[in-house]
């Protein structure tokens, strides 16, 4: 209580200072340096009226003898006063200073002076005399006609804006720049306030024709902060316009997201898509400079977590937003070609790897994944040209599209036929991208092998959770690196859903394999990006969708 | 209905007083008192906006109250404005209540005690009084940042926010006296003129024959059906215009060119009238030959150069207009003996000026000569 106090003492002495400094804000540095303190300022507010209300109102001036300076000084601020709720706070501290019962003229005085105070808050500008006599004339109160007023004129700001923007050579007509940056300064503290949209977003996508940048960073990031925390609602063409021009925007918006994601709950990708969608970032991605940004951020989350299943289920998620967004914007506007948004992909490995598995007949999906693989390979294995970025650009490209990458394994399982070396190689590429040859060629050949096993085990009566146990751990003598163990634990997973007496077995087998709670997850993460993928591509098997159902809900109460 | 009509009676009345030193004698209950019946005011609006038979009656009392209390432009009103302001009348009877000086120290405690409870009280229906009021400073704040940094008086009058403003009130007043009393609307405009600062009335008829469609105002989100179509607003005030020849003729000396053409070109029932009237002008300048240039007799007379200018403007307009007006010239020039020479008719000279005028427009922008229509 004490040490709030003392902290409270020396904000007030700060804020008296800075108050007394910005005056009424009416010079560029003083707008500035309001702008970046008025998130700060209303927090002083409230820990201020949190002390004064516990006060009677003489307490108040023992204690604090110049608040009602600091006070006024606010409210002639109008940038303050616009903020958020500062002007309602400002108001309660105020109405603590009020004395019930007035013993003294100084005491009446203070009152008086209040009142004034709130009244200046709360009257309506005084605009020409011939103007409020008119209004008067006509029976209207100030209150009846404002928000007609500030419709108006933010509307025909804004249509200058507009204006400028087409016809930015008739000089006549143009906004000077310092007319612009100020009225994006003046937006900052009203950026909540609706009435003010249709000029926030004439701002954000109307630029003149001036080189540099004219709108003020506080700006940007105002309009940021409140799409992000939902506090404004711009059309998508607006949220695109301030993400080009502001960089730092953007990458603050991706940050939001991984954070959203990484809180909310794991490894539910129905609900991951919700929150991409929900951003509007994939919208935003068909601007090739969007996506290229968007990109490295996500190249550098998965290097930076080596890997991880979840950031890799979430870039599937994202692609296939990205992609939706693209076809429809696609129908409206020029494409952009698909080199502007994946410079390190031949063309034709991307043209394949674009296709929605739904628009390909199932019949064909075995091709199409050998076709991809054939292609993949060459990429990788290319020395001669110095093939751009490596194998990790290729497995990068490649992991995008969840939709072909998480079905090869289903694929293989489900061929009764000799495994196609092309497939058992994408499949040891997706799980190890920075195995060597060799290694690679080994993995084949154990997959291969557990392949045989499992297909064998399929044909038998009865299945034992032993006998996978032990399939799954042939050539396990040899210490069985992580890749593979995964990619082994994904085949065996898929052939519990799939074969038809892998429900009986199913628990016994992931209770054996689920030794630690990281592959807990993984599994989780599995069984969901499984049943998402099913539902997407409209794979209808009931029996194995509810056995992965079941297995996901019971695995769930177990983390 | 009858009780609802009385309480809107007393609330008229209490509003009215609310503004008077009588306040003085009211205690804290009083205060919570009126603020309830603001309240229940407030909720009635809320319910019946869109139910035709009970909105209807409530504007006509409010509209024969306002009637009575001075609202033919002889002063500030008292009570409500109309029904809309039924929607935010606990915020008028704040203000008037914080701004009275009359109100007694306790009864004013109390007041600001109600107005202003703190956090935590949220209704969830609807927008708390202290809401109310906070979004009405913060809009105050948005009107004096706009005004200062950025907004600029447009030299396009119509488009000017200020304008348009009071143009949109003009209108939706028109149409409640209309909505109430069919042969109203003339006296009311009227005795507006004999009231109010009389350039800013004309300036602001003009803005309101211009504007499009009325669309709703933003606090109206109730249904807008129940009122007639917005566009008779402009056709009362063409009415009004053209049976009042003095007021006509003010509006056409007052207001600048190009806003006369546009105006006359939207409602083609003025330009005969308007016509006549620059007609009549130019009727009364002679030549004067030791200058060399028309000029008028009296000092009120409208000189040569706005005479032109009007005429020049007109003959920028669109067809219909643009024709009538070459016509009206020619016809003029020809009842004058048809003169090419300067100096003998100021049709003549009108429409030589006019026509070197579009002539050396044309050579500027590149445009052939033998094309001019002039």
């Amino acid at each position: 209580m004490a040490q709030d106090s003392v902290d409270l003492s020396c904000d007030y002495q700060f804020w008296m200072q800075k108050l007394s400094v910005w005056d009424q804000a009416s010079t560029l540095e003083t707008q500035q340096d309001t702008c970046l303190h008025l998130a700060q300022f209303q927090e002083f507010l409230r820990k201020m009226y949190e002390a004064l209300k516990e006060m009677d109102s003489n307490t108040v001036i023992e204690r604090f003898p110049t608040i009602g300076q600091l006070l006024a000084k606010a409210c002639w601020n109008p940038f303050i006063l616009a903020y958020d709720e500062s002007q309602k706070i400002l108001i309660w501290c105020l109405c603590c200073l009020i004395n019930k019962e007035p013993q003294n003229s100084g005491q009446s005085k203070l009152n008086s002076w209040i009142q004034g105070v709130l009244s200046h808050i709360l009257s309506a500008l005084r605009f020409d005399k011939e103007v409020a006599l008119f209004t008067q004339g006509l029976g209207y109160a100030p209150i009846d006609y404002y928000p007609g007023l500030l419709k108006n004129m933010v509307l025909s700001l804004a249509s200058e804006l507009r204006e400028n923007h087409l016809n930015g050579f008739n000089t006549q007509r143009r906004m000077a720049p310092e007319r612009v940056a100020s009225l994006s300064r003046v937006c900052v503290p009203l950026i909540t306030l609706t009435d003010v949209d249709p000029l926030v977003e004439a701002l954000l996508i109307c630029h003149g024709r001036e080189p540099q940048e004219i709108l003020q960073p506080e700006f940007f990031e105002a309009v940021n902060e409140a799409i992000l925390l939902k506090k404004i609602s711009l059309p998508t063409s607006a949220v695109v316009c301030l993400w080009l021009r502001h960089l730092p925007s953007l990458e603050k918006a991706m940050l939001h997201l991984f954070e959203k994601l990484i809180s909310s709950e794991r490894n539910c990708l129905r609900r991951i898509e919700c929150f991409i969608k929900d951003s509007l970032l994939p919208q935003a991605a068909c601007h090739p400079a969007i996506f290229r940004v968007v990109d490295e951020m996500f190249r550098c989350a998965l290097l930076e977590t080596d890997g991880a299943l979840e950031i890799i289920a979430t870039i599937q998620v994202f692609t296939q937003c990205f992609v939706e967004a693209l076809e429809k914007e696609s129908k409206q506007q020029l494409r952009f070609a698909l080199k502007t948004y994946f410079p390190y992909t031949s063309p034709s490995l991307g043209m394949v790897l674009l296709q929605d598995p739904q628009d390909i007949p199932r019949g064909h999906w075995l091709q199409t994944l050998k076709h991809i693989s054939e292609l993949l390979r060459e990429a990788v294995e290319d020395q001669t040209h110095g093939s751009r970025g490596g194998p990790f650009e290729s497995w990068f490209l490649f992991i995008h599209f969840g939709g072909w990458a998480e079905m090869v394994a289903e694929q293989l399982l489900m061929s009764a036929a000799e495994p196609p070396t092309a497939l058992l190689w994408l499949l040891a590429f997706y799980y190890g991208p920075r195995d060597g040859r060799q290694q690679r060629a080994q993995t084949m050949v154990q997959v291969k092998a557990v392949l045989g096993h499992l297909l064998a085990m399929s044909r038998s009566s009865s299945l034992s959770a032993q006998d996978l146990q032990t399939v799954a751990g042939q050539g396990t003598d040899t210490d069985l690196r992580a890749p593979a163990q995964q990619l082994i634990r994904h085949l065996l997973l898929n052939f519990l859903l799939w074969a038809p007496g892998g429900h009986t077995i199913a628990w016994d087998v992931i209770t054996l394999m689920a030794h630690t709670a990281e592959i807990t997850h993984e599994i989780i993460g599995f069984l969901d990006q499984t049943l998402y993928r099913w539902n997407r591509l409209g794979i209808e098997s009931p029996r194995s969708e509810k056995l992965a159902r079941e297995l996901l809900k019971e695995l769930r109460t177990q983390v | 209905m009858e009780s609802l009509l009385q309480h809107l009676d007393r609330f008229s009345q209490l509003l009215a007083v609310s503004s008077t030193t009588h306040v003085s004698t009211w205690d804290p209950a009083t205060v919570r008192r009126a603020l309830q019946w603001a309240r229940y005011l407030r909720h009635v609006h809320r319910r019946f906006g869109r139910h035709g038979p009970i909105r209807t009656a409530l504007e006509r009392r409010l509209h024969n109250q306002w009637r009575q209390e001075g609202g033919f432009g002889r002063g500030p009103v008292p009570g409500l404005a109309n029904f809309q302001a039924l929607g935010h009348c606990d915020v008028l009877l704040s203000l008037r209540l914080l701004e009275n000086r009359a109100l007694g120290d306790a009864a004013r405690y109390h007041l600001v005690q109600q107005l202003f409870p703190g956090p935590g009280v949220r209704d969830a229906d609807e927008e708390t009084l202290q809401e109310s009021l906070a979004r009405l400073a913060r809009r105050r704040s948005a009107v004096h940042m706009l005004r200062f940094n950025g907004y600029r008086e447009n030299p396009n009058l119509q488009e000017d926010s200020l304008m348009k403003t009071q143009a949109e009130l003009l209108l939706e007043r028109l149409q409640e006296v209309g909505n109430a009393e069919a042969e109203r609307p003339a006296r009311f405009l009227s005795s507006l003129w004999e009231r109010l600062p009389q350039n800013n009335f004309l300036k602001v008829i003009a803005v309101a024959l211009l504007q499009p469609p009325l669309s709703p105002r933003p606090q109206e989100e109730l249904e807008p059906s129940i009122h007639k179509s917005p566009g008779e607003g402009s056709q009362v005030l063409v009415h009004w215009l053209l049976g009042n020849s003095e007021v006509f003729a003010a509006f056409c000396r007052a207001l600048p060119a190009g806003l006369l053409t546009l105006v006359t070109s939207r409602h083609p029932a003025l330009s005969p009238v308007y016509l006549g009237l620059l007609t009549d002008w130019g009727h009364r300048l002679h030549y004067d030959l030791q200058k060399g240039i028309w000029v008028g007799t009296e000092s009120q007379d409208v000189p040569w150069e706005e005479l032109h200018d009007r005429f020049q403007s007109l003959c920028q307009a669109p067809p219909p207009l643009k024709d009538k007006v070459l016509t009206a010239l020619e016809t003029c020039k020809a009842q004058d003996g048809d003169f090419e020479v300067p100096g003998l008719s100021i049709w003549t000279d009108l429409l030589l000026a006019l026509r070197s005028g579009a002539f050396r427009k044309r050579q500027v922008l590149g445009l052939s000569a033998g094309l001019s229509s002039v």
